[in-house]
């Protein structure tokens, strides 16, 4: 599978893709939902929802449509950009909990 | 699934004619009972030579078997 | 610990035969004059990561302020994504235990390795071996009688040598730079002593493992966690005083060390600590005198992870590893969609409208 398929593609959209459906390959809900709830908290989003449209097959479908014929396509690119940084976030805080070293310490056995 | 590999432990070169292979006579076999290898010829009565057992076992095949671990 | 109390929106409702309150709306638009927008810094401030307990196997932690999905992509990260070392090909010479050869292969796909996976490369399917990406195992082990056996013993252990195949029966065999490579730590299972086959005399097993690197949701084997679950915070709120008489009766309605009551007053009152640990079993909403003096709830943005590590990583290792799987990911679509951009801005926007 030597980069065979394209990772997106796009579906249906606009001209000029103020609304537009991509289907992400080999993802799943993992980064659906994430991607779906991220695009939701940008206010210029109107609608965005997933779906994986088939058990059988890896893909999904997000579903962006934009306020003010705004681009669909750079509200995705910034989507991810900004989940990046929240789990940049969560792995800061936890590492720093890590190295404050309060937590207890117990021995389980097997 | 599963796949042998290697040629059969007896694939007897030119003997008889083209497509033809010697059928083994005698072919050793496992005493259920004991453990015993007999050898066993056609026509000759299953009896385990070592203790009167009538059950025999087939040896398990020498060539190697590949699995999957799933 | 001070009492802590926690906005109402933040709470979802447990009531006796059903849940309120379930979905987080904190979107933009949803609330009349409030700003729901995406803000890092808000983010920040709002999230707290907090690691609880620790062991050898599993480590318990709190992430604050973060909504389901994230916490449940990490979750179903740390199980499927994480990658690992395990048997995968099973070349049988011989085997003439009582354990067929499908089941003992199955079974050898299960054993935990101790590989560090970072030292290896995913093998594409059907392609050949290296030794980047594959490791070698051999196990040839007879069962015979000990001659100097005790005598009138019936243990088997004393009565035969190698009665049972262990995984400590697995030994690697190192091809081309492995020797270097795995020198810090020679490949092995990580539990010597799992019994994958009971021998007696004169059965023998004869075989050579091959190991790959592969992640959980291709097959279980692959996983590096035993499990990996989060639950949400319990909230208790006591909304009327319960009289001392029943004290004792509320405070068993509740798990082990969640009610404390005090000595003198027979006051009770909601250990701030040990919420935690409380089931919501719901019991006290069966009794009527309780049912209207308690309010039951979750918070939901409170998740409270257990993750137990089965595999190379230590616990606390695995929420950074799925954390990298995670950004690795994102950067990777992310990539696809610049490119994406860049064809569709470029080409006549009418060419790109594929419909499917």
């Amino acid at each position: 599978m030597a980069e065979a398929v394209e990772k997106i593609k796009l579906l249906k959209s606009s001209a000029d893709l103020s609304a537009a459906t991509y289907q992400i390959h080999d993802e799943s809900h993992t980064i659906g939902n994430s991607l779906r709830w991220m695009l939701m908290k940008n206010p210029k989003v109107e609608f965005c929802g997933y779906s994986v449209p088939h058990p059988s097959e890896n893909v999904i479908n997000v579903r962006i449509q934009m306020y003010d014929n705004a681009s669909s396509i750079d509200a995705l690119i910034s989507a991810l950009e900004e989940l990046d940084k929240v789990c940049e976030a969560v792995e800061d805080g936890y590492l720093a909990s890590l190295r404050e070293d309060k937590f207890e310490r117990w021995v389980e056995r097997t | 699934m599963n796949q042998q590999q290697g040629a059969p432990p007896n694939a007897n070169a030119g003997g008889g004619g083209p497509g033809y292979q010697q059928p083994r006579t005698e072919m050793e076999y496992l005493c259920a009972d004991c453990g015993a290898k007999n050898e066993i010829r056609a026509r000759d009565p299953i009896r385990c030579r070592e203790c009167g057992h009538r059950i025999f076992y087939k040896k398990r095949t020498k060539r190697m078997v590949q699995f999957e671990a799933r | 610990m001070p009492s802590q109390t926690f906005d109402n929106r933040r709470l979802v409702g447990i009531h006796a035969e059903r849940v309120t309150n379930v979905s987080n709306n904190e979107f933009p638009g949803h609330y009349p004059g409030e700003d729901h927008s995406w803000n890092l810094e808000k983010f920040k401030k709002n999230l707290t990561v907090t690691v609880q307990r620790l062991s050898q196997h599993s480590i318990d932690f709190d992430i604050v302020g973060v909504d389901a999905s994230i916490a449940n992509a990490f979750r179903r990260i740390m199980m499927a994504e994480v990658p690992t070392v395990a048997i995968e090909q099973v070349f049988v010479w011989n085997n003439n235990s009582v354990i067929v050869d499908e089941i003992l292969a199955h079974r050898l796909g299960l054993v935990p390795l101790n590989v560090d996976p970072s030292l290896m490369k995913m093998r594409e399917p059907d392609t050949t071996p290296t030794d980047q990406n594959t490791l070698v195992f051999n196990v040839d082990i007879t069962c015979e009688r000990n001659p100097k056996a005790p005598k009138g013993t019936l243990n088997p252990h004393e009565l035969y040598i190698n009665s049972e195949f262990l995984s400590s029966h697995i030994t690697w065999t190192p091809a081309g730079d492995q020797e270097e490579t795995f020198a810090a730590k020679r490949p092995a299972p990580i539990n010597p002593n799992i019994v994958l086959a009971k021998l007696r005399p004169g059965q023998q097993i004869n075989m050579e493992l091959h190991a790959v690197k592969g992640v959980g949701k291709d097959h279980a084997k692959f996983s590096p966690v035993a499990t990996a679950s989060y639950r949400l915070l319990p909230h208790i709120k006591i909304t009327k005083p319960i009289p001392p008489s029943k004290a004792e009766k509320f405070q068993k309605c509740f798990s082990p060390g969640v009610i404390k009551i005090d000595p003198r007053t027979k006051e009770v009152s909601v250990d701030e600590k040990n919420v935690r640990n409380d089931s919501v079993s719901r019991e006290v909403l069966r009794h009527p005198e309780f049912a209207d003096s308690v309010e039951l709830s979750r918070v939901r943005d409170f998740f409270l992870f257990n993750v137990e590590s089965e595999g190379p990583y230590a616990p606390e290792r695995i929420l950074p590893e799925a954390i990298k799987v995670m950004r690795e990911k994102l950067a990777v679509i992310r990539q696809a969609a610049l490119a994406l951009r860049e064809k569709t801005t470029t080409v006549d926007t009418d060419v790109v409208m594929a419909d499917s």
